[in-house]
Order: C-alpha cells, then sequence, then structure tokens
C-alpha cells in the first residue's frame, strides 16, 4: 500500500485547493450579495419585484417614501427599538450570568460538568419554544397576573401604592398586572434567550481566572466587594464586553419574541424585514434595503468593539 | 511586631485529616520555615494562619489577640503566592500600592511608599511596567513588595522560590533573608526544600501526613533529628536496621558501638541513621566501628565527593569536602570504612522516633 502525502496530493490536483475556497466563498458571500443587489430594485404594485437601481428603498428606511415633501423617521424608529432591546438584553443576560457562571467556577469539576451538560442542553431548545413557554407565564389570562391576583399580591401592590407606579411603567392594566405587550416582558425573554450562550462565552475566561489573585487581594484587606470591584472585574472586562458585543449582534436579528411580546408601535427591524419579505407588505427591495442597514449597524458595531478591545489591551 | 501562636489548630477535608493537632509558636522577628513534601499539610496550615483557610478546631493568637474567626482581608497578613498573583491589569507601581490604595491612603502617601518598596526590592525603574514585562524574579520581588506594603504583623510566603530557576533561587534565599533581617518582621515561608529552609530560617518545622514531627533551629534539626523521618528529608544519611545489643547495635554480622550506648532495651528493633559526612575512610586515628568496604562508584561534583561503597552491614555512601581527603578512590578498590561511635542516630522501630 502506497502512501501520499496531503503535499502530494494537492501537487497532482492543483486546482481542489482554490476550487473548496470558491465553493465557500460562493456559499457564503452570494445570499448577501443577493439581498444588496435585491435591495436597489424596486416592488410591482400587485405583482413581486423587478431588478433596478434606485435609492428609493434606502431613501424610505431613513428618512420616509414621500421625502422631501414630507419627512417620518418610522424605519429608524424600528432601528432604534432594535437597538435598544439589543443592548438592554445582552447587558441584561451577561450580568445575571456573570455572577452565576463566577460561583459556577468555584464548583468542582463534576459539579461544573453537570452544569454545563444542562446549559448546553438547554441550548437545543428553538427561539420558538422559549417564546411560546414565556408567553403562557407572562399571559394575562393563566401566567403570573393570575398568579398575582389569586395569591392578593395584586391587592397588596395597590394597598401600599406600587401599582399606580406599575401602570405608569405599562406593567398593569386598572384591574391587574400585566406583562404583554411590555417592553419587560420584551426584554426579559431576550435575555432568557441568549443567557446560556452568556455562561459559555463567560465560563472559560472566569474558570481561567487564577483564584490566588482574589486571595492575595484578601490577604492584603480587601472585602469581597472590593475583589469584585478591583480585581475580578478588570481581570474579565475585556471577555464580558466581547460577551454583550456579540449578544447584541445576535439579538439585532430576533423575531418570534418581539412579534409576540412588543406592542406593535414598538416592533424592531428584523420583524419589519420579514413583514416585508414574506408577510403583510410584501416588498422585498424593501425588506433588503432594511436588512442590509441592519446588517450594517451591527457591521458598525462589531468594528466599534474591536477598537475598544484594542485599546484596552494596549 | 507581635508574635503568633497556635493551640490545637487542626483541619479536616470531610473524613481526611490535613493537619493534626498542632501547637505552635512563631517568635516576633523570627523567620520559620514550614519544610515536609508534598501535601504534608504545610501550606494548609499557612492558609489557615492567614485566613483563607478556616481552621476545624483550636485556636490563632496574634499577641494577646484571639484571631481564629477574623477572615483574611481583616487579618492582612502580607502572603506572597507561588504563582506570585500579581495583578496583570495593574502596573507593577499599581500592583505595590494595591492594598494601601483600597484602603483609603492619600495618593501622596500610597506613592511615596510605593517608591520606597520598589526601592527595596531593587526595582526603583520598572514601576511603570506591565506585569507581563517582567521576569520571573522580578515578579517575585514585586510580589514581596505588595506584601509588605501594608507593614503586616506577620509576612507569609508559600514556596516563593519554586517557579524561579535553581540559580536565582539561590540568590533570592539570601536577599530574602536579608530583607526580613533588615525589617525584624515574623516571617513564616513554607517550603519542600531543605537547603531553602536552611539557609533563610531561624527555626524550621517540619512536617510530614499532617503532623508536626520536629520543630527547632536548622543545626539542631540536621544534627540531632528526631525521628528517621527528618533525618531522611533534611540532608542525605545511610540508613540501616538491626539489633540493640550491649549499647551497640547489631547490623547483620557486625556490632556497631556507640557513645553514649544506645539507650534501648537488649533485642529492641531499631533503625540507624549515619550521615555521609561522619564516617571516615582508611583512617587509623577516629573511634569507632571499622567495617571492611568496597568502592562501587564515585561521584565527584567539585566541592564535594560521594565515595560509594559495599559493605558488610549495606551499601554506604561516604562524603569529603574538597581537600578533606587527597587519597584516591577507584571502584572495586578494597577499603576500611570507620562509623564513629558518636555519628549514629538511633531510632526505635515504631515510628522511628529516636531515642
Amino acid at each position: 500500500m502506497s502512501v501520499t502525502s496531503p503535499a502530494e496530493t494537492a501537487a497532482r490536483t492543483p486546482f481542489l485547493k482554490p476550487l473548496i475556497w470558491a465553493l465557500i466563498l460562493f456559499l457564503c458571500v452570494t445570499p448577501f450579495l443577493l439581498i444588496f443587489a435585491v435591495s436597489f430594485g424596486h416592488k410591482i404594485e400587485g405583482a413581486s419585484w423587478e431588478w433596478g437601481f434606485s435609492f428609493a428603498n434606502y431613501q424610505r428606511v431613513f428618512v420616509g417614501a414621500s421625502w422631501p415633501d414630507e419627512i417620518t423617521f418610522l424605519y429608524l424608529q424600528k432601528l432604534y427599538y432594535s437597538l435598544y432591546y439589543a443592548v438592554i438584553a445582552s447587558v441584561l443576560a451577561v450580568l445575571t450570568a456573570f455572577p452565576f457562571t463566577y460561583l459556577m467556577t468555584g464548583l468542582s469539576r463534576r459539579a461544573q460538568s453537570a452544569w454545563l451538560v444542562f446549559i448546553l442542553a438547554s441550548l437545543s431548545l428553538s427561539e420558538v419554544f422559549i417564546v411560546m413557554g414565556w408567553d403562557v407565564l407572562l399571559s394575562n389570562r393563566s401566567g403570573l397576573p393570575m398568579v398575582f391576583k389569586e395569591t392578593g399580591l395584586t391587592a397588596w401592590l395597590k394597598e401600599v401604592g406600587w401599582f399606580d407606579t406599575l401602570r405608569e411603567w405599562g406593567l398593569a392594566n386598572p384591574r391587574n398586572v400585566k406583562f404583554k405587550t411590555s417592553v419587560f416582558a420584551t426584554v426579559l425573554t431576550m435575555a432568557y434567550l441568549v443567557w446560556p450562550y452568556a455562561v459559555i462565552l463567560l465560563y472559560p475566561p472566569l474558570s481561567r481566572l487564577d483564584r490566588s489573585m482574589v486571595e492575595a487581594a484578601q490577604t492584603m484587606g480587601a472585602g469581597p466587594g472590593t475583589v469584585m470591584r478591583t480585581v475580578i472585574l478588570p481581570s474579565v472586562r475585556l471577555p464580558l464586553a466581547g460577551a454583550i458585543l456579540l449578544l447584541f449582534v445576535f439579538l439585532l436579528g430576533v423575531y418570534v419574541a418581539v412579534t409576540v411580546f412588543a406592542e406593535p408601535a414598538k416592533q424592531t427591524m428584523a420583524v419589519s424585514v420579514y413583514e416585508a419579505v414574506r408577510g403583510n407588505t410584501l416588498n422585498a427591495p424593501f425588506g433588503a434595503a432594511q436588512a442590509v442597514v441592519l446588517l450594517i449597524t451591527a457591521g458598525i458595531f462589531l468594528v466599534l468593539g474591536q477598537w475598544l478591545s484594542r485599546r484596552g489591551t494596549s | 511586631m507581635i508574635g503568633l501562636s497556635l493551640k490545637g489548630i487542626h483541619k479536616d477535608f470531610g473524613s481526611v485529616r490535613a493537619v493534626e493537632t498542632t501547637d505552635l509558636d512563631f517568635a516576633e522577628g523570627e523567620l520559620t520555615a514550614l519544610l515536609g513534601p508534598s501535601g504534608c499539610g504545610k501550606t494548609t496550615l499557612l492558609r489557615m494562619i492567614a485566613g483563607l483557610e478556616d481552621p476545624s478546631g483550636g485556636a490563632i493568637r496574634l499577641g494577646e489577640r484571639d484571631i481564629t474567626a477574623l477572615p483574611a482581608h481583616k487579618r492582612r497578613f502580607g502572603m506572597v503566592f507561588q504563582s506570585f498573583a500579581l495583578f496583570p491589569h495593574l502596573s507593577v507601581r499599581e500592583n505595590v500600592v494595591y492594598s494601601l490604595v483600597i484602603s483609603g491612603t492619600s495618593k501622596q502617601d500610597a506613592m511615596d511608599t510605593g517608591e520606597r518598596l520598589l526601592d527595596l526590592v531593587q526595582l526603583k525603574e520598572f514601576g511603570d511596567r506591565r506585569i507581563g514585562e517582567l521576569s520571573g524574579g522580578q515578579r517575585q520581588r514585586v510580589a514581596i513588595a505588595r506584601a509588605l506594603a501594608q507593614e503586616p504583623d506577620v509576612f507569609l510566603l508559600d514556596e516563593p522560590m519554586s517557579a524561579l530557576d535553581a540559580k536565582l533561587r539561590e540568590d533570592m534565599q539570601v536577599e530574602l533573608r536579608l530583607l526580613q533581617q533588615r525589617l525584624g518582621i515574623t516571617t513564616i515561608v513554607v517550603t519542600h526544600d531543605q537547603r531553602e529552609a536552611m539557609t533563610m530560617a531561624d527555626k524550621i518545622v517540619v512536617m510530614s501526613r499532617g503532623k508536626v514531627e520536629q520543630v527547632g533551629p536548622p543545626q539542631d534539626i540536621y544534627h540531632r533529628p528526631a525521628n528517621a523521618f527528618v533525618a531522611d528529608f533534611i540532608g542525605k544519611a545511610n540508613f540501616y536496621d538491626g539489633v540493640v545489643e550491649k549499647g551497640g547495635v547489631r547490623v547483620a554480622d557486625t556490632v556497631l558501638t556507640r557513645d553514649p550506648p544506645a539507650g534501648f532495651i537488649n533485642g529492641s528493633d531499631v533503625r540507624i541513621a549515619c550521615r555521609p559526612e561522619t564516617p571516615y575512610l582508611d583512617s587509623n586515628d577516629a573511634n569507632g566501628t571499622r567495617i571492611k568496604a568496597k568502592v562501587t562508584f564515585v561521584r565527584d561534583v567539585g566541592p564535594a565527593r560521594d565515595i560509594h561503597l559495599e559493605t558488610e552491614i549495606g551499601p554506604m555512601i561516604v562524603e569529603y569536602a574538597r581537600g578533606e581527603n587527597q587519597r584516591d578512590y577507584v571502584v572495586g578498590q578494597e577499603t576500611i570504612v570507620t562509623l564513629p561511635t558518636d555519628g549514629l542516630h538511633v531510632f526505635a522501630k515504631p515510628g522511628w522516633a529516636a531515642e
């Protein structure tokens, strides 16, 4: 039997490597290029759409279709809500996952493995499944609001006067607390959705953290709060920022949670893209233009993050 | 500075006793080495002193004050860790003044102390460097300066030399000892290296399997080991098992005489230790038991020469410092070895404690 080295194989098939590269490039780049090309096309009323080259769709995203006669920021508002939900949810997920992961890395190897398997397993739940669960949990008739009412918590909230505060925040109607639809429910579900990712992103840097640094700080008079503030957080600030950024970009594209939990006026660009491409409005070029804007926004944040991390390390 | 004392301290991890009940006193301004093999409980003992590990029982007193329940951050004993545990996100100077900054010392005072300490550990020019830019020896000095910044009552070091190479280690041992003597600070060093302990310590605590085997000044421990473990762990020794016979010890067919006579009942099983530098080769003047021997190996390392012998009582190593014995020895040579009467340590068999 003769053995051929990879170098020999490469010499005999010189076209194989470029071919594989071309295929990968084609699969990765083509969808983006297509969307980009479509975004310059226009819709044919009552039919489909056709290729073209006009910036009308982009104009509509930024200043509205009737510009310059009339200016509207409807779609920029949707972009704003995309950013708003994603920022809060990603920060919330990382901030809650951080203490959990930190405590987890202090457990025995066995316990850590069990937790990691459990968290990895929860990643297999789809967005639809998770949103359905939270939908039931937060629904006005069968979820937490019912529990609030039945246990007398609602009455107590009214008694102590906090109920009015909840109403101001849009988390209650005159009769009972309500979580649907609300920014609170949207952000909570989005944070829940990426929480396992946050743990998995934070686990490697936290498990590598030299615990003797914590003990050294203790012997120098640092209490638990000071240790956290002056040693642990500064040591993992880059992974923390990285995790927030990654989850933020991921959350820009969340669809199901927003359609279920956000009120129509506060829906995001991802929802608008879907509606243009497959939903009610059926305007693929306009949907494509919104998708490109969303993509560029995500890109800007990633570049910004990269720049900040480079500044942080230098 | 105040002395530290441990009364009945012990530590259990589940059903395993890591440190047996221990009473120890650390005198003011003295350097004590906790010496023993890996897993003997010396680091656990140090961590209990630092407040990083809760003792399962017993009390720790600093002067007259009971500090057993005091958490580490309130004890504020300066500690140097095996890994040095320096903060990579801070500069050298910021590392050194960490304890002062978090305790609210004014910036000017903190910086002045930082400069003084950096000068003390000969790193004055390195204050603005990152930790990653320092060598192992420099890192250790930063760790020492950092631990001293808060002017601790007790200075603790956990295997401080283990991350350094052999040459640097010897230099740092002397340097650390001189620094400690200059500051007069009560210091406890954990080490598994007996040379390190002998170089630095006023007092050595030899530990094995969670138990203190012997406490004493280095020369005492070396010349008067309390048991076979200490004799074996501190320095080198030739060991023979034998039976007490008329004040001497019979090993195989030879009776080794001892002065003063071995204080055991005739017929007791004992173990003898003999330091390699105590026997003599081909000496007519030496007073002791003369045994026939044959050279099996010669190891000449420059300052000293080890001559390995096969004797009637078993293998033996005899060590001569350079110039001490001018004769040449070659493998296969027949010789006579004299075991001096005062050079034998006799230990009882159960636990091998000294007579």
